[in-house]
């Protein structure tokens, strides 16, 4: 009996790694999806902040089973000099070869380096950290701000796991106090003030994909990307306008508008989720 | 200091930024003839373990040693990408350390410790692994440092982590590998050292082992130490792998129960 | 707690008698017999073996059943990434790469076997690994009736059925297009 339930487990995952598209269409058909969700439900989104001590700031984030850990790490460096009272904030996401099987080692594949691209335009779009904030005196000295996301393990969606990522770390960073001393031309820190780094608003990131004609499948999971037609991500902020919005793949905008649609289901998890993500 | 260059592929900073320096101390240095701090000369940090967390991999596992935090997950028997023939499988392990694992920035271009310190996992395990069961294929290990606390300490972490991981995933062992790193400060050893504490260190042993079959897979010694005071600590070392060994076997049992 | 399962290392006492025949999982040294494996050691007639509580994709050895696609044709050989082995699905993402080449599709006229006429990219087959083959691939036969094309796409994109073991028809246009089938299970 056990070994019949085995080997009928086993026809199903065959049936699923070679027709994949068939194997989700009949799913969905039925109006449900490979790890049992409906089209229409999001995973549980859970984010932890401040356990590496090696960072000023961190946090780790799971979205289902996709999970992001990021940490912030600042360092000093001098001002371009048609900016001269501009921080710099640098974010990067690492898609490691451990968190899944289509991952290679080595360095960034075009996949990481796309969204770390989308992750820094949505970052800036959102002007999440003002760059202003981030000076220590005009011209000399300015504070860098490495936003380093390193995925654990990866089931789809990394953007938006990695966008609450990267906000809950820099909303955990403190900087130390810092002084810049004119006669020996460098910054000196202490260690005893530190002082949180403030954030000029808090986005959310909500990634919806298209399925065949127009099927929306909330927050896609690894074995759905793949098979997707399109995907559109909302960036929202706290007073629910929308900050930024990026669309891949064949989206078709005529006839019934997805686009509206998306925004709203967008709307809808943020007043459900927002508020709990960054403890307030 | 950070240097990015011509790194195209990632988003870069500034040509150059430098960590920020201090005036002030973090703590009291510890000095010669005092106590250890915080815990016994020959104490271990206590350890989490747990198997099984990375959905995606075939087996996986993550350690946390206090400040130490280290991920690792096994994919494969998998096609090897080298092309020359091989009659025995491929062990490779690939170590990692996040940007913020260390006090200072590791900028992500892969460094020469990375490899060394995957030199070493390697080492301590390879023997362990019946290789002889994968003509061509190889295993791989992905091991991602995740906060860094100690540098031989995290190998120790490390191999544990991957034994743990290629037992969850079912690759066949002779025995499964443990580790420990022990530093010689004073006239003391001191087991599992913090970043801080190995800055007194004369010299350092990080020891392999398998428990099970009273047999060393690999030893490292740096450093000065008179030729007893480096057996004493392996000795220290492999006694303190029977413990870690129960850790391991509580934490493998543990998700052999839950997966069914 | 669950007291019989075993550790990689972990001696097995084995009752008095005829030594077991060791399975999977298991392995000798020093007359001591050791598990190599998380699991729980189990009898099967005379022969012991620890089983994983799931079962591990395993690489292709010389007579594994695999399945796959056919990645790129050319005159001497079809490729294949092979990914379920001997009824178990490699993980999404892991493949591994085999050649079926002309002499190995069939098992008669073998010197007048056109790959073009044998296999189309896309099409899944079921084949036999014969070797371990070089540093690249796995050499697969499919020469019997069982073996060869188990689905494929026609030009129009609808899936077509075996009419023959040479031939496959589309029901949307009723074109026939040629194909190594593999006899369908059942028939």
């Amino acid at each position: 009996m056990a070994s019949l339930l085995v080997s009928d487990t086993l026809r199903a995952l065959t049936f699923q790694r070679l027709h994949p598209r068939t194997y989700l269409e009949r799913l969905l058909a039925e109006d449900v999806r490979p790890d049992g969700r409906l089209p229409s439900e999001w995973r549980d989104i859970s984010v932890n902040v401040g356990s590496i001590s090696t960072a000023d700031g961190s946090a780790l984030v799971r979205i289902g089973d996709t999970t992001i850990v990021c940490g912030v790490k600042a360092e000093i460096a001098e001002p371009e000099l048609d900016l001269p009272d501009q921080g710099f904030l640098v974010p990067n996401l690492d898609l490691t070869a451990m968190s899944s099987p289509k991952f290679k080692s080595g360095p960034p594949s075009e996949e990481a380096q796309v969204l770390s691209d989308r992750l820094n335009d949505a970052l800036l779009a959102a002007n999440v950290v003002p760059l202003e904030s981030l000076c220590i005196q005009p011209g000399k000295a300015v504070w860098v701000l490495y936003v380093d996301a390193t995925c654990i393990n990866y089931d789809g969606n990394a953007f938006d796991a990695t966008l609450v990522a990267m906000v809950a770390a820099l909303k955990n960073t403190t900087l130390p106090k810092a002084i810049y001393i004119e006669e020996r031309g460098r910054t000196t820190c202490t260690r005893k003030v530190r002082e949180p780094l403030k954030l000029n608003c808090s986005p959310v990131a909500y990634t919806m994909g298209v399925f065949g004609e127009n099927t929306i499948l909330l927050d896609p999971m690894a074995f759905e990307e793949p098979l997707l037609d399109a995907s559109l991500t909302i960036v929202l902020d706290e007073k629910r306008g929308v900050l930024f919005v990026s669309e891949i793949g064949y989206f078709n905008l005529a006839g019934e508008d997805l686009l509206t649609k998306c925004i709203q289901l967008a709307k809808q998890q943020h007043e459900f989720v927002a508020n709990r993500l960054y403890g307030g | 200091m950070a240097q990015s260059g011509s790194d195209r592929r990632r988003i870069t900073g500034p040509e150059e930024s430098r960590a920020p320096v201090f005036d002030d101390e973090d703590s009291v240095p510890w000095r010669i003839g005092e106590p250890r701090r915080g815990r016994g000369a020959k104490d271990i940090r206590p350890i989490f373990l747990k198997a099984g967390l990375i959905s995606q991999a075939n087996g996986s596992a993550y350690i946390e040693t206090q400040r130490t935090k280290i991920a690792c997950a096994v994919y494969g028997p998998r096609q090897s990408k080298s092309s020359a023939y091989s009659e025995n499988g491929k062990l490779n392990v690939d170590v990692k350390f996040a940007p913020f694992s260390c006090p200072v920035r590791r900028a992500p271009l892969r460094d020469a410790e990375d490899r060394s310190v995957s030199v070493l996992m390697h080492q301590a395990l390879v023997s362990a692994v019946r290789l002889e069961l994968f003509p061509k294929a190889v295993i791989d290990i992905f091991v991602v440092v995740i906060e860094c606390d100690g540098l031989d300490s995290c190998i120790a972490s490390g191999t544990v982590a991957c034994s743990t991981a290629l037992a969850n995933a079912g690759i066949e062992m002779l025995g499964l590998v443990m580790s420990c790193a022990a530093i010689s400060v004073g006239d003391d050893i001191w087991l599992d050292p913090t970043g801080e504490e190995a800055e007194n260190a004369v010299g350092s042993v990080i020891l392999a082992c398998m428990p099970a079959l009273s047999t060393v897979t690999s030893v490292r010694q740096v450093g000065s130490m008179p030729p007893a005071t480096a057996m004493q600590a392996m000795d220290i070392c492999q006694e303190r792998c029977t413990d870690i060994h129960q850790v391991v076997a509580q934490a493998l049992l543990a998700s052999t129960k839950n997966s069914e | 707690m669950d007291t019989s399962t075993v550790l990689p290392g972990q001696p097995i006492s084995v009752p008095r008698g005829p030594a077991p025949q060791l399975g999977e999982g298991l392995y000798s040294s020093k007359g001591q017999i050791r598990s190599s494996l998380v699991g729980v050691p189990v009898y099967d007639g005379p022969s012991l073996s620890v089983s994983r509580p799931r079962p591990l994709p395993h690489p292709p050895a010389p007579n594994s059943v695999v399945l796959g696609h056919v990645t790129r044709l050319s005159p001497q050989h079809a490729s294949v990434a092979i990914t379920v082995v001997d009824g178990v699905p490699l993980p999404p993402g892991e493949e591994f790469t085999g050649l079926i080449r002309a002499q190995d599709v069939r098992a008669t006229e073998k010197d007048k076997v056109k790959i073009g006429d044998c296999f189309r990219g896309g099409d899944v087959v079921k084949g036999i690994v014969i070797s371990l083959g070089d540093a690249r691939s796995y050499y697969i036969t499919t020469a019997r009736n069982d073996l060869g094309v188990i689905f494929a796409t026609s030009e129009a994109g609808a899936t077509m059925e075996p009419v023959s073991w040479l031939e496959m028809r589309c029901p949307k246009t009723g074109k026939i297009e040629k194909r190594k089938c593999a006899k369908p299970e059942g028939l």
